[in-house]
């Protein structure tokens, strides 16, 4: 048990180190950091434009009012934020495995998944994280929703980063697998910026099922609304299992793994 | 021009093997008009109501063909390249051969985008007829001066993103500037035709090239008048030669720098 | 005492087809041609401690392959595998303590840090604690001459220094087996030659067992004593250096300068390769005839000048692809 406490404080110093040294790599140019960070906030800031206009032609949109558009808007930045940040290569791991530059990972006595993941950072993503925050205070705001919020935006980034890392996993399977990932990465961030309330039948459901909008979005909108404690530990259990489901596919693509031996030759 | 052709071409060629990814992206593109057709069947009481002129049937077939476009001019692809080619210093092996660089780019893009244009054309009208049961009331004629219009729609695009892509020279990154091209147009062309917006807005959207690149085409094709036809088409040969011209003078700029700094 | 232990391994990748146009795009979705590439082939052999062996063989003959199955980066299809013990399939965390790697071609430093960063980098990886890292740093920078460079960012050294920080970042855990895979790869002679003093010293001081593949036969000439050759997947010799050298330096090449030209082209076991006026080039096969016969040949006063050399080791060993 103790070694396993060790492992872990050990496997946790190390990605921060690692967090830590791929921040300083972008910071070299510090005009081009700023930028980044403030452009992606203005690049989000239009949407509000969208919502404007929206809501000045009907009061509700799909049992929303204006504020929590607002709050669905947070939650979908800082979540997608959160994850391209910390975890910028879990977007590309398709890249990562098909052109074997797991090796490197591969040969530390660390876990390869995580070093894999948080090798690079998103710098543009804290521009997001930061936008998830301000339209968090400008909707009403206390401590208890600034936590919650923020236990919202690691369960949402992580299950965004599962989805991700899932995908990518096929190329251990069937080869290149980039533009699925890439689809299915994006239908997640398309879905998370409308309410769920103007989607009927099937496509409900499978918002709240295969594509998990529903864990990294609109519960936790509801949730900063009026909050349920069973549904909210729905959003953290369903975090977990998800993140294990993960780890044991990737794993098991691993055995798969042809490093650098992959090729597709032509006739 | 020839050489053009030829690359225009090859690209088409070369694109094909790409088709799976093509295919894929038509998921992508078709989410999209799913959540703006759920939207405005939300917002729309019922098929007779009209918001600011427009049905529901025709705004929900306006934004297939705006997103249409956007789609199918592969604008994000394009700079990144360019920027690429302009930090990575890949053009300077463009300067001594014999063709323009613009005129390279832009034919190669077009080519490139071509397979993936006509596969979302067919997709978009697939999924209106499947959703929306009609088409809008338009003449063989109207349908192909939409098409020409559309052509002239992915050009300027295309073209104004180069010029975006060559600003690199100067800024260390452009791409945060591409980011707020593709959403200004987005937000006032794409998601709502301009009478959805305030008087001054429409103004400016009036004479802005989201008017060429997303409006025009696409209302002609959801209510084709023919005094419309001609404005827009005027209006879109005008823009191509603008943004040509805008390109050019910053490519010669960019070059001259790059002699100065010796690449 | 064996380090390495490697019995009947086989690894087979699947590679696919793809034909040309659209036509076959569509194909090679629908119904993928794959083709069953053998990259190894029911491989043994044994590495004792301390012991420095060259693995070597033509590009795509099954090394790296070999090496990442020996590092637990590819999972073999079958054959068993232990290094120190371990089974680096099943064991892969556990391994990776006690060995170190070095891939030519794949850089495993941060390229913006400097190189006193990314040893620390890599000792908290190896799970060290900051005043043993730093001993280490100190007695591995004294050893290896980074004293220099030690607070200069990667990316601004040399190729060469470069991969003297791989070597020792890969060193920094003190680990009894060090795989490199063409650690040499793509440097100048110069550097090459530093290279490989840095590689025998630290067997020296260490007694590091090095497994070392690569392309370059003087790499192997000047550090191991034993050989493993590899070619097609399969294990074509595994022989000490001295006994591929004796065995075939049978051949010895004869360059004379005479004043009058003889004719050795009835003599068996002469094989004339180069004739031009008085210049020859003539090949001996020792098992047939000896030196002594050759040189009686010629009569001393007629040579003007005279080289004898041994066939050269890169020969010698592409010999022995051929043969396979």
């Amino acid at each position: 048990m103790l070694t396993v406490v060790k492992d872990i404080k050990n496997q946790l110093k190390v990605t921060c180190i690692s967090i830590k040294y791929a921040l300083m790599r972008e910071m070299i140019n510090k005009a081009s950091f700023l930028m980044n960070i403030i452009f992606m906030i203005l690049n989000n800031s239009c949407f509000i434009i969208q919502w404007i206009v929206i809501y000045s032609l009907k009061s509700e949109i799909g049992g929303y009012s204006f504020k929590q558009i607002l709050l669905l808007w947070g939650i979908s930045a800082s979540t997608y934020g959160f994850a391209h940040f910390f975890f910028k290569k879990s977007f590309s791991l398709s890249d990562t495995i098909t052109n074997g530059k797991l090796d490197s990972f591969l040969v530390q006595p660390k876990n390869v998944l995580i070093s894999a993941i948080t090798s690079e950072v998103e710098v543009s993503a804290i521009g997001d994280m930061i936008y998830g925050y301000i339209l968090l205070f400008l909707s009403d705001i206390n401590i208890f929703k600034f936590v919650l919020f923020t236990l919202f935006t690691i369960c949402g980034g992580i299950v965004i980063t599962d989805f991700a890392v899932i995908f990518a996993s096929l190329s251990f399977w069937i080869g290149k697998s980039d533009t699925v990932a890439d689809t299915a990465n994006d239908l997640i961030t398309n879905f998370s910026t409308y309410p769920d309330g103007i989607f009927k039948g099937l496509s409900k459901i499978l918002l709240y099922t295969i594509i998990p909008v529903g864990i990294t979005t609109y519960i936790p909108v509801k949730m900063l609304t009026e909050f349920k404690i069973s549904l909210t530990a729905i959003v953290i259990v369903m975090s977990i299992i998800l993140t294990l489901l993960t780890f044991g596919i990737f794993y098991k693509g691993l055995k798969k793994y042809s490093s650098s031996n992959l090729m597709i030759s032509k006739i | 021009m020839k050489k053009y052709l030829y690359i225009y071409k090859s690209e088409i060629m070369s694109s094909l093997q790409y088709i799976f990814n093509i295919l894929l992206n038509m998921v992508g593109y078709t989410v999209l008009v799913f959540i703006f057709f759920n939207l405005w069947d939300y917002i729309y009481e019922d098929a007779s109501q009209l918001i600011n002129g427009y049905t529901k049937n025709q705004m929900i077939w306006y934004i297939i063909v705006t997103e249409m476009l956007w789609q199918a001019s592969g604008a994000r692809k394009l700079c990144r390249k360019i920027c690429e080619d302009v930090r990575g210093g890949n053009i300077a092996y463009n300067i001594n051969k014999p063709y323009s660089y613009i005129g390279y780019v832009i034919s190669s893009h077009l080519g490139e985008m071509t397979i993936k244009a006509l596969i979302t054309i067919i997709v978009g009208i697939i999924f209106g007829m499947i959703f929306l049961n009609e088409l809008p009331q338009i003449s063989l004629i109207g349908i192909i001066i939409v098409l020409i219009s559309a052509f002239l729609s992915i050009l300027i695009n295309t073209i104004l993103v180069t010029a975006i892509g060559l600003l690199s020279f100067t800024i260390e990154d452009a791409s945060p500037i591409y980011w707020l091209y593709s959403k200004v147009i987005l937000i006032l062309g794409t998601m709502f035709p301009m009478e959805f917006f305030p008087k001054i807005i429409q103004t400016i959207v009036r004479f802005s090239p989201i008017y060429a690149i997303s409006y025009g085409p696409a209302r002609l094709f959801v209510n084709f008048d023919i005094k419309n036809a001609v404005v827009i088409l005027i209006t879109q040969m005008i823009y191509v030669g603008i943004a040509l011209g805008i390109s050019n003078i910053l490519y010669k700029k960019g070059v001259k720098k790059l002699n100065v700094n010796g690449g | 005492m064996t380090i390495i232990k490697v019995e009947n391994l086989n690894k087979t990748f699947k590679v696919k087809q793809k034909e040309k146009g659209l036509k076959g795009s569509i194909k090679s979705i629908i119904k993928p041609k794959l083709n069953e590439i053998k990259a190894v082939k029911d491989i043994n052999f044994s590495v004792d401690e301390g012991e420095m062996i060259a693995f070597i063989g033509p590009n795509g003959a099954g090394k790296s392959t070999t090496i990442k199955m020996l590092t637990g980066i590819l999972y073999p299809d079958s054959g068993s595998i232990e290094v120190l013990g371990i089974n680096p399939t099943k064991q892969r965390k556990k391994l990776s303590y006690e060995i170190g790697t070095v891939f030519g071609q794949k850089e495993q430093l941060w390229m913006h840090l400097t190189v006193y960063d990314n040893l620390k980098f890599f000792g908290a990886i190896y799970d060290i604690s900051e005043r043993e890292t730093e001993e280490r740093i100190k007695e591995l920078s004294k050893l290896f001459d980074l004293q220099e460079f030690i607070n200069t960012p990667v990316r601004n050294l040399s190729l060469g220094q470069r991969i003297r920080c791989e070597i020792v970042a890969a060193l920094i855990h003190r680990p009894k087996v060090l795989f490199l895979d063409e650690p040499t790869i793509g440097l100048d002679p110069v550097v090459k030659e530093n290279i490989r003093k840095l590689i025998k010293r630290m067997n020296n001081e260490y007694h590091t067992t090095v497994f070392l593949t690569s392309h370059d036969v003087s790499d192997i000439e000047k550090l191991c004593k034993r050989v493993i050759i590899i070619n097609n997947g399969q294990i074509v010799l595994d022989d000490s250096m001295t006994n591929l050298k004796y065995h075939y330096l049978d051949k010895k090449v004869i360059e004379v300068k005479l004043k009058k030209k003889v004719d050795f082209n009835s003599v068996d076991g002469i094989k004339v390769l180069k004739s031009k006026e008085n210049n020859l080039k003539i090949e001996i096969d020792t098992k047939k005839t000896d030196l002594t016969t050759v040189l009686r040949l010629i009569d001393p006063e007629n040579i003007i000048d005279i080289n004898i050399s041994n066939t050269p080791l890169e020969e010698i060993i592409s010999q022995i692809y051929r043969k396979e």
